[in-house]
């Protein structure tokens, strides 16, 4: 399947309204990443080898095999030696291909999952929504917020206060008194964005969680992330969708393999990317 | 890079906050912590028609099993005045502190979903979940009061009667939860830094079951063998069961009221709990990553 020159499920035309956010001022650093190594452990898995050289002994292959069963341990490493500086104000987009290691930049800056080595500092409480951001299913939508609002370390009442303004955010309106295992993936979607969104953090990061939106919420959103960048804060945005990552950030990282490949004004990188991933398709053909 | 995050002011993540802060951030999380606690209580029975009603269903037809099989078929209880209030009390109690330790081994693992999406301090989930089995415990409570005190009317069993011990009854599970707690912390750590000690959990726990007296008085078992009696009704679980039957049962050979058991339980409820939560907290940078 060859790549048409604009993908773009996610945005419409009228979205794309060119920010002003090139001219905003940066702030003092906000996020510092030194050097970062996240690696994963996982079980029951087999390290697949480079593939080339001789077939593996026969006696080699059996202890191989058995080591899938018993004591397969393999290690992934999923983020190896990123460094950058976001400041405040600014808005980061950040692409690469399936697993070259976003989500988990993201976690790690979240303080999610901690590093392997290197150093991840943040101002104040950094917030990351994402697509995997699982509430509890069994329990009504009412139940979640108040879980997820007090998750991020809002007080009860505060909680309460919100409340009224985080369902009508997410506009799913009586569907709040539902188990959430009752909601569609874009209800779901859209009630954790808005109680994500309810506590306003310093660094807020976005992985992929307005994919699954319709354009109403899509446009409701970005006017949120618009607010949030407003209020000095650091935004990150994940996505697969070039044309939001142009529409909304300024920068941008490439991260391909667990490595920072390009970082730099969105068009740019986006322009790069694009043409790496059109070779990419090239040559698989 | 260093030199420039601390001249703006910035905090490292991913890294294990000091014993006093931790501890801090973990107050602010109260109201957190008794949410998530008390909604997995609630989901658990959710999915049935019966909703809620299985939280007092649940613990009454275990019961029933118990008392037909050990305290009518198998006759475990001599040495006791009554043997189905004996083993209903043994029975409830013990079930609070091996499901305890059982979902708090698994507490990471269970939310990972919840650890790889908000930053809190993650000794939130073992209490979590100890208050998810405290709250289940409540109901399950109440039938176990009214199961020994019914009990007290069939002929050959001793009476049961309604005391002001009943008052120490919240006091003996109080103890138990800060014990729980304790044991849920260390067990959370060992499974999350390595999963296969979560196979060995259940038979640890079956072996402190019979070691423990849930269906058998050990005083009366091992007259003949003083140091090991004393071993094994000073332990832990031991000191709680007899305490939570201090509080219910009317037996003054197999649960006399005794004031220094109490301190006992004391003694054991705060060691766990200081020594679990340490234990707990040295491991906090590690978990998530796998
Ligand atoms: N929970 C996990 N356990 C083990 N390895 C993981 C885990 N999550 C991700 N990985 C590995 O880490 C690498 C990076 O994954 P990551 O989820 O960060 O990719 P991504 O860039 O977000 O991809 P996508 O675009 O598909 O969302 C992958 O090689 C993946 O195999
Ligand atoms: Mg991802």
């Amino acid at each position: 399947m060859s790549i048409p020159e604009e993908i773009d499920f996610e945005v419409d035309a009228d979205d794309l309204s060119p920010l002003a956010a090139d001219a905003r001022p940066l702030g003092a650093p906000s996020l510092v990443v030194d050097d970062l190594y996240i690696t994963y452990r996982v079980f029951g898995g087999k390290r697949v080898g480079a593939g080339v050289g001789a077939p593996p002994s026969l006696l080699k292959r059996l202890l191989g095999r058995g080591r899938t069963h018993v004591g397969g341990v393999t290690s992934v490493e999923a983020v190896k030696g990123i460094s950058f500086v976001a400041r405040h104000g600014e808005s980061i987009g950040i692409v690469g291909i399936n697993g070259s290691g976003k989500s988990t930049l993201m976690r790690a800056i979240a303080g999610l999952i901690p590093p392997t080595q290197g150093a991840v500092y943040v101002s104040g409480d950094p917030s990351l929504l994402g697509v995997n951001a699982v509430l509890m299913g069994s329990l009504t939508g009412e139940r979640n917020v108040m879980i997820g609002g007090l998750a991020l370390g809002l007080s009860p009442e505060e909680v309460r206060e919100k409340f009224d303004d985080i369902v009508e955010f997410s506009g799913i309106g009586d569907a709040v008194y539902l188990p959430m295992s009752a909601y569609s993936s874009g209800m779901g979607a859209r009630l954790r964005f808005a109680i994500s969104a309810a506590a306003v953090p310093d660094v807020l990061m976005i992985d992929e969680a307005l994919a699954t939106g319709d354009a109403a919420f899509r446009k409701k959103s970005k006017d949120r992330i618009d607010a949030i960048r407003d209020q000095a804060a650091t935004v990150f945005l994940v996505s697969h969708s070039l044309a939001t990552i142009e529409s909304i950030c300024s920068r941008t990282l490439w991260i391909h393999q667990g490595k920072l490949v390009m970082d730099g004004p969105a068009a740019e990188v986006c322009a790069a990317y694009k043409a790496f991933v059109k070779a990419q398709d090239g040559a698989s053909r | 890079m260093r030199a420039v995050a601390q001249a703006s002011g910035l905090r490292q993540m991913g890294v294990r906050p000091p014993l006093t802060d931790y501890v801090r951030s973990l107050w602010a999380r109260r109201a957190f912590i008794r949410t998530l606690g008390q909604a997995k209580a609630y989901a658990r029975n959710q999915g049935s028609y019966l909703g809620q009603l299985w939280s007092i269903l649940n613990p009454l037809l275990n019961s029933l099993v118990y008392v037909f099989i050990f305290g009518l078929l198998i006759k475990t209880t001599r040495g006791t005045e009554n043997g189905i209030a004996f083993i209903v009390t043994g029975v409830f109690l013990y079930r609070f502190f091996d499901s305890s330790v059982s979902t708090g081994a698994n507490s990471l693992k269970s939310n990972m979903s919840l650890v790889r999406s908000v930053h809190f301090p993650r000794a939130v989930l073992p209490i979590s979940t100890t208050i998810t089995e405290l709250t289940t415990l409540g109901p399950a409570l109440v039938v176990m009061v009214l199961i020994s005190w019914a009990s007290g009317f069939i002929p050959s069993q001793g009476e049961v009667p309604f005391t002001w011990r009943l008052l120490l009854l919240p006091v003996a599970v109080a103890l138990m939860w800060v014990f729980n707690t304790g044991c849920a912390f260390m067990v959370a750590r060992w499974v999350a830094i390595t999963p296969d000690l979560g196979n060995v959990i259940p038979f640890a726990l079956r072996f402190v079951f019979y070691a423990s007296g849930v269906l058998f008085s050990v005083d009366h078992y091992l007259k003949d063998h003083e140091a090991l009696a004393g071993v094994l009704s000073y332990q832990p679980i031991a000191a709680f069961l007899d305490i939570g039957r201090q509080a219910v049962l009317n037996d003054p050979v197999a649960a006399p009221l005794d004031l220094t058991m109490w301190f006992v339980a004391l003694g054991w409820a705060i060691l766990f709990l200081v020594v679990g939560f340490w234990i707990f907290w040295r491991g906090e940078e590690r978990y998530g990553r796998d």
